[in-house]
């Protein structure tokens, strides 16, 4: 997993490449929102429902009440990627430690963990984190945190199965003879081991929170303070018949960032996976 | 063993006994043996014998289930190991007890340097830093004769061949300076000029630190070369124990003399077939109520298929347990 083989392994995949750059360029975007249109992005600066084009000073337009899409759009983007960001990070972190504990110690804990896991799985996703929401109130934290909580179960499916692999390989064993007690080897020996799968579906997670979060918006669920795509979206959605422009713009953005997303996770395959290193 | 010196290592009537849906299976059934320092001993026996399980036992590494171990004492230091803790037992495994493997490729954490993987075992227990760690195992390696140990100590498993990784396992193991090493099968995987190389090491890392071994092989002509005693298993119990030279001049058990009758010798005669012991060893949940030999055994009486042979001592330093044995020694 050494930097420069690892980069040229990614770089091969033309479709990983291109999602690279356009993410860096979203998230380039994000960062860079406070000097690129300095003023807050919900106030009017225009009269409402001018189409892309019409005002060269608004080349995206501007929607209902007036307000510059394209500062909406960039600002946006921020918020939408930290989302998605931190969302997979908790689901990560759940996932990982549900499915390594199972995984390594098995028997009773084991057959607890994973029934858990399905109860979380039985129940649709969308549903769970609306439910969640409204009991714990629309803030961007709870939004990130309920989206964890219905995405941790693959990641740590997957865990498990890696650690099943791992844990009675023989240089574990030999850990053991060492004297290493079982957070060492969990940590320090099965999960680096474990990782690259992990980290390719993590990278799949961002994707799947940033709709998710957007679904939510949409509803009208999100937090109200926060302008995510999702949210221009939704408030987009009573004029969709004269103005599409308003929903469109904002979809198409969440759409080209989900795809990118995707692609860099097949990227992240096709470098992590030793089966496919030599191709 | 020389009586002067109180054994190191000292395993007495050691029971291990499988539990599985075929029922109990006494995989190591009243296993004694008792190393020395400086002195190796060897457990030689076929596949299945429960070479490695009793290596395992000591090393209480047995997953239970469904291995438990059920009687018996193993004795290190004036503690038995078999009622220590496992908290207790993380400080014996790598300070008192080091292992080392068959497979040494895959014996090694494929994602972690040889620096990282000796430095584990280091400071998992000693307090020591990193840039200390780094020092010690680059010292660690010149000891086992890793060529080029500065540059290695940055390479990866699958960077280094198959001997310079069983170096890197020996490395790892005698690290802390424990006092009894268990070899199992540690040259099976290697290739013969390779082998000759990490027995000559053990040897000489045994001469400097004194250390027990326990090496455990199917291989006689390992033995013959490294071991000071033997212990012949079959079918997890011991059915022959004697100093090495003994051994080989007069194996008294017919298991024993199959084995060495079944190495090929340099320079005898090719068109003589080498000599095999027909059968395999008998499933453990099908033994037989006597002797677990008696099948396949040349020299079977009426006897064998009755009883169990008990453990006798025919001459000095020699134990067997076989009936036939018996009769020839009165």
């Amino acid at each position: 997993m050494k930097g420069p083989a690892f980069f040229s392994r990614f770089a091969r995949n033309r479709g990983a490449l291109l999602g690279a750059m356009v993410i860096l360029l979203v998230a380039l975007a994000g960062v860079l929102a406070p000097l690129l249109f300095p003023t807050d992005p919900l106030r009017i600066v225009a009269q409402p429902e001018l189409w892309p084009g019409e005002d060269p000073a608004l080349p995206l337009g501007t929607d209902s009440l007036g307000r510059d899409i394209l500062a909406m759009i960039v600002h946006g983007a921020r918020a939408t990627l930290l989302i998605g960001l931190f969302a997979s990070a908790v689901a990560t972190l759940i996932g990982v430690s549900v499915g390594a504990t199972a995984g390594y110690f098995g028997g009773w804990l084991d057959e607890g963990l994973m029934r858990g896991a399905e109860l979380f799985q039985t129940i649709p996703n969308l549903i769970f984190v609306l439910t969640i929401v409204v009991i714990l109130g629309s803030t961007l934290g709870h939004i990130v945190i309920a989206i964890g909580i219905v995405s941790w179960t693959p990641i740590a499916r997957l865990t498990r199965a890696e650690f099943l692999a791992l844990r009675d390989r023989e240089f574990v064993q030999a850990c053991r003879t060492m004297g290493m007690g079982h957070g060492r080897i969990i940590l320090g020996e099965i999960l680096p081991n474990a990782l690259p799968p992990v980290i390719v579906l993590s990278s799949l997670v961002v994707a799947g929170a940033i709709l998710f979060e957007s679904a939510v918006s949409f509803l009208g669920l999100g937090d109200p303070n926060v302008a995510s795509w999702g949210r221009l979206v939704g408030d987009g959605r009573q004029l969709i018949r004269s103005s599409w422009y308003i929903s469109a713009i904002p979809g198409v953005a969440i759409m080209v960032t989900v795809l990118c997303l995707n692609l860099i996770g097949d990227g992240l395959n096709d470098a992590l996976n030793p089966k496919l290193r030599d191709r | 063993m020389d009586e002067a010196l109180a054994p190191v290592l000292e395993v007495r009537d050691l029971r291990t006994t499988l539990f599985t849906r075929g029922g109990e299976l006494k995989a190591v059934d009243g296993l004694s043996l008792a190393v020395g320092k400086g002195e190796t001993v060897a457990l030689v026996g076929e596949s299945g014998c429960g070479k490695s399980l009793s290596a395992l036992s000591i090393m209480r590494l047995l997953p239970d289930p469904p291995a438990r171990i059920m009687g018996g004492e193993v004795r290190l230091g004036g503690r038995d190991l078999v009622r220590l803790s496992e908290a207790a037992m993380l400080d014996i495994r790598g300070r008192q007890i080091g292992m080392i493997f068959q497979d040494p490729l895959s014996s090694l954490n494929p994602v972690a340097t040889v620096e990282r993987q000796i430095a584990e075992m280091l400071m998992a227990h000693d307090a020591l830093g990193r840039h200390q760690a780094r020092a010690r195992a680059r010292e660690l390696l010149e000891q086992v004769g890793m060529p080029d140990a500065a540059r290695r100590l940055d390479a990866y498993p699958h960077q280094l061949s198959g001997g310079m990784c069983q170096r890197v396992m020996i490395a790892i193991a005698i690290a802390c300076g424990p006092p009894v090493l268990i070899a199992d099968e540690p040259t099976t995987a290697l290739d013969v000029t390779v082998q000759a190389q990490v027995l000559a090491l053990l040897k000489r890392l045994q001469a400097e630190r004194g250390m027990a071994m326990i090496f455990i092989t199917h291989d006689l002509g390992v033995v013959a070369e490294t071991a000071d005693r033997v212990v012949v298993m079959y079918a997890g119990r011991k059915v022959e124990e004697a100093g090495v030279d003994d051994l080989f001049e007069r194996p008294l058990h017919p298991y024993t003399a199959g084995l060495i009758g079944a190495t090929p010798v340099p320079g005898a005669e090719r068109a003589k077939r080498l000599a095999d012991i027909p059968g395999t060893v008998p499933p453990l949940n099908a033994l037989p109520t006597g002797c677990a030999f008696a099948e396949r055994c040349p020299l079977v009486m009426d006897r064998c298929r009755r009883e169990k042979p008990a453990l006798t001592t025919p001459a000095a330093g020699r134990l067997v347990a076989c009936f036939a044995a018996e009769r020839d020694a009165r």
